[in-house]
């Protein structure tokens, strides 16, 4: 238990460093390591996240309304409500997590356990400001670059999928969707995305340079955990903002028009 | 006490603080070997010549201060005249020799970092290595003694007053040991005020 609430600190202690300490991004070295994650994090891993999102969405959207029955309205509600806003952000991230977690914490870990940490320290570079500002800033602008482009291809394909299995054309679908959807719903997902990405760099750099043990060893193990934990933390606050969307005062501002 | 002003390092654990190590006093200038630097001293020397990091139970002078009651500030200026220069060079993995040579002076003075291909040029050739192809490697594809060029190039960029050598270990003449003697005397023909400590270590340590 004691760990626990150690992990928890210590995460929350980077997660203030990386707020405090942001502008070490304009040093030439540290803006070059951000392009370089948000390369690693976005640019690479396109494709691979943004076909397994989508399909994963239209597979929830197909499903969901074979056993409701939907009808054209309560498709794109789906689409909307289910697609856009939770699942879309939610996919991403932990495809995000699956794929650049582990390689930030198994990455970091091996730097510490190999002395490039110590290295750093030695050439009076902050490893937190070098390692850990970038990746959680590159980590979060990617997740959120990916979270539209997986949100863009779920909904298109699940409305190309609902116009196939309900009796409604592909246009009425998109007019009503455009209806519906407000630009709430855009800062809803970012803002959720940035979070989600801020959240798993930091988890992963947290585990990554406090790895349990100086040998190969604590390597995987450092990756599991910042998996773990990554998810868990992502799933929590995943249900913080469902709260304030729909369990709260802030209900309003997204039903308004629903 | 011994006084501490023309030392270029100075290091005193307190009777009975369980530090490892005996008194170390090296004059300020030209090149001196600590022998017998084990496992467990290494370490603390480091963290406390290379990274100030203050002590109650030993007295630590690094260029003729006392760093136990030294302010922030003079004690950030102080570390910006010392240096390690690791065995291995102390790479990062994922930079090439460029990245990893320049990455200090990008980090600390940025402007400065604009002007520095010629210097690390001319520093790459005055030990033979062909600079262009050199730059552009990575530590995984680079031999042990250009991994210890590119460290000696970055070390030397940082212009430090006191610099602390690795043992790089091997017989007495092997290669590595005449490389890094090169590197101490090239680093004292530059700056002929400087001061370079070789830390050997301790054959009867295992661990090194």
């Amino acid at each position: 238990m004691i760990g626990v609430y150690r992990d928890i600190e210590g995460s929350m202690r980077l997660a203030g460093h990386v707020l405090r300490r942001f502008w070490v991004l304009k040093l030439p070295p540290v803006a070059e390591e951000l392009v370089r994650q948000i390369y690693f994090t976005g640019a690479s891993a396109t494709t691979t996240i943004v076909i397994r999102g989508a399909l994963i969405g239209t597979l929830i959207i197909a499903y969901v309304i074979e056993v409701l029955n939907a009808d054209a309205a309560l498709a794109v509600k789906l689409l909307l409500l289910v697609v856009l806003r939770e699942i879309g952000p939610l996919i991403a991230a932990v495809l995000v997590i699956q794929r650049s977690g582990t390689a930030v914490a198994t990455e970091l870990a091996l730097m510490k356990i190999s002395g490039e940490v110590a290295s750093l320290r030695h050439l009076r570079i902050d490893p937190q400001d070098y390692l850990v500002v970038p990746r959680v800033a590159g980590i979060a602008l990617a997740n959120t670059a990916l979270t539209v482009y997986v949100q863009f291809i779920a909904v298109g394909g699940g409305m190309v999928l609902a116009a196939l299995v309900i009796d409604a054309s592909l246009e009425e679908l998109a007019a009503n969707f455009f209806l519906l959807a407000s630009p709430l719903d855009v800062v809803y997902s970012v803002a959720k995305s940035l979070l989600f990405g801020a959240a798993i760099g930091v988890i992963a750099c947290y585990y990554g340079l406090n790895p349990p043990g100086n040998s190969v060893n604590a390597v995987p193990k450092a990756a599991i955990s910042a998996v773990t934990q990554a998810t868990l933390a992502v799933m929590l606050l995943n249900v913080v903002f469902a709260y304030l969307v729909y369990g709260s005062a802030l209900f309003g501002l997204f039903t308004a028009d629903q | 006490m011994s006084a501490a002003a023309e030392v270029a390092l100075g290091y005193e654990p307190q009777a009975g603080s369980g530090l490892p190590g005996e008194r170390i006093w090296i004059e300020a200038g030209g090149s001196h070997v600590v022998p017998a630097v084990g496992a467990a001293l290494k370490p603390v020397l480091l963290a406390a010549v290379i990274e100030l990091r203050p002590r109650k139970d030993a007295r630590v002078v690094v260029l003729g201060a006392e760093t136990g009651s030294l302010p922030e500030k003079a004690r950030a200026a102080l570390r910006a005249q010392v240096a390690f220069l690791p065995a291995g060079g102390g790479l990062l993995s994922n930079l090439n020799a460029w990245e990893n040579i320049t990455l200090p002076i990008g980090y600390h003075e940025p402007k400065r970092a604009r002007g520095l291909a010629s210097q690390v040029y001319a520093l790459l050739e005055q030990f033979g290595a062909d600079a262009r192809a050199l730059l552009a490697k990575l530590p995984e594809s680079m031999t042990p003694d250009e991994r210890m060029l590119a460290g000696y190039v970055r070390m030397r960029l940082g212009r430090p007053r006191l610099v602390l050598g690795e043992d790089p270990g091997g017989a007495p003449g092997a290669s590595e040991r005449r490389r890094a003697a090169a590197f101490a005397a090239a680093y004292l023909a530059d700056c002929p005020e400087g001061t370079f400590v070789q830390l050997q270590e301790d054959a009867s340590d295992g661990s090194g």
